[in-house]
């Protein structure tokens, strides 16, 4: 008798018949479904409140099969965290993390961010970081490498005048109230396999209420970069990754707090 | 004899699927999708997949919807 074994299904945290709005090959359809695998693995789906922010991913509510809030720009550690102690005041425990654009989580909101990382609110937070602002039309973001081209630096981004990118990554491992905190890719099945597995422990860190856990995914806008989707790939693997090296910042169980 | 199913609604080109298959299992096709371009077909006259799962990986827009071995 031949046996069967399904190998790979559409994760159950992802609502049946979803279409995603993303433009074809954005890596933020691979970033949402690890989420969902993970919220699969780690049976958190009743149990969690999505912050969705404004952005490509404004429509999280519509994909993810979890509560869900949707926050003004920026503003979505600081929702995280409202939602976070109003329902610990209550005395039940929810699992709440964000899902952010770079130019949400560290431009605009960089204010909400840091603080929520200083505090050590118990959330975690997840930040796309496509390089540029993806929804309003590939505008210059914090997050735009030295010389990029985008609609908003024509002629590439320069020191003079605007000055350099932010490492999220690296700034948030710095604060004292960060659990985890760690940069991925998705430009190959490798980076895919990793950033799913540190999308895990971020989830697990907050579940053993470490404090702020962080995942900086750097991803593909094909669409704005004006390349091909196995283009785009290549240049995060090429190019990117320089600017924005794939590594874990701060692990608070290999290297506590002084 | 391993396969995949593809929903051909989702699938939007973008191709990384055909890139990524060890054993260029699938190929334009000559439906067009939603962003006018060739969606996918998974061909596998030989046996060959293995049931690596690795389109379903890359895909950006859930269209590999399973990946089944047997
Ligand atoms: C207060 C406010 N200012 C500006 C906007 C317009 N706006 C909507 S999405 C967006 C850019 C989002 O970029 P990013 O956070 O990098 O996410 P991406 O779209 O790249 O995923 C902007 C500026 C807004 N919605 N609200
Ligand atoms: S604009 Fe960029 S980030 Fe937004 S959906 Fe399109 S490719 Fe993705």
């Amino acid at each position: 008798m031949q046996t069967s074994e399904i190998k790979y299904t559409v994760p159950k945290s992802i609502k049946k018949d979803t279409v995603f709005t993303f433009c074809p090959g954005c890596d933020h359809g691979v970033a949402l479904r690890l989420v969902a695998e993970v919220l699969d693995e780690l049976n958190l789906r009743e149990k969690s409140v999505a912050i969705a922010s404004s952005g490509c991913s404004v429509l999280l509510y519509d994909f993810l099969d979890v509560d869900c809030i949707e926050s003004p720009h920026g503003r979505a550690c600081a929702v995280a965290t409202g939602v976070k102690r109003a329902h610990k005041a209550n005395g039940s425990d929810k699992f709440v993390f964000t899902y952010q654009g770079d130019g949400d989580f560290a431009s605009i909101g960089l204010g909400e961010s840091l603080h929520s990382a200083l505090r050590g609110e118990n959330i975690t937070a997840i930040c796309i970081n496509n390089t540029n602002y993806g929804m309003t039309g590939g505008q210059m973001g914090p997050t735009s490498a030295m010389g990029q081209i985008t609609t908003t630096s024509p002629t590439g981004r320069n020191k003079e005048y605007h000055g350099f990118p932010i490492k999220t990554a690296e700034h948030i491992a710095l604060c004292d109230g960060v659990s985890y905190s760690a940069r991925v890719a998705l430009y190959d099945i490798k980076n895919i396999i990793n950033a799913k597995k540190t999308i895990k422990k971020a989830f697990e860190y907050q579940l053993e209420g470490l404090g702020f856990s962080f995942i900086e995914i750097l991803s593909s806008c094909p669409t704005n970069w004006k390349l091909s989707p196995s283009e785009a790939h290549k240049k995060i693997e090429n190019e990117l990754t320089k600017t924005y090296p794939i590594k874990v910042f701060k692990d608070i169980k290999e290297t506590p707090n002084v | 004899m391993s396969y995949i199913t593809i929903d051909k609604t989702k699938c939007k080109s973008c191709y990384l699927c055909a890139d990524v298959c060890p054993k260029a299992l699938i190929k334009k096709d000559g439906d067009t999708g939603k962003t006018g371009q060739a969606t996918v077909r998974f061909e596998d006259k030989n046996n060959e997949c293995l049931a690596c799962a690795q389109c379903a990986m890359v895909c950006p827009d859930l269209a590999i919807v399973s990946v089944i071995k047997e």
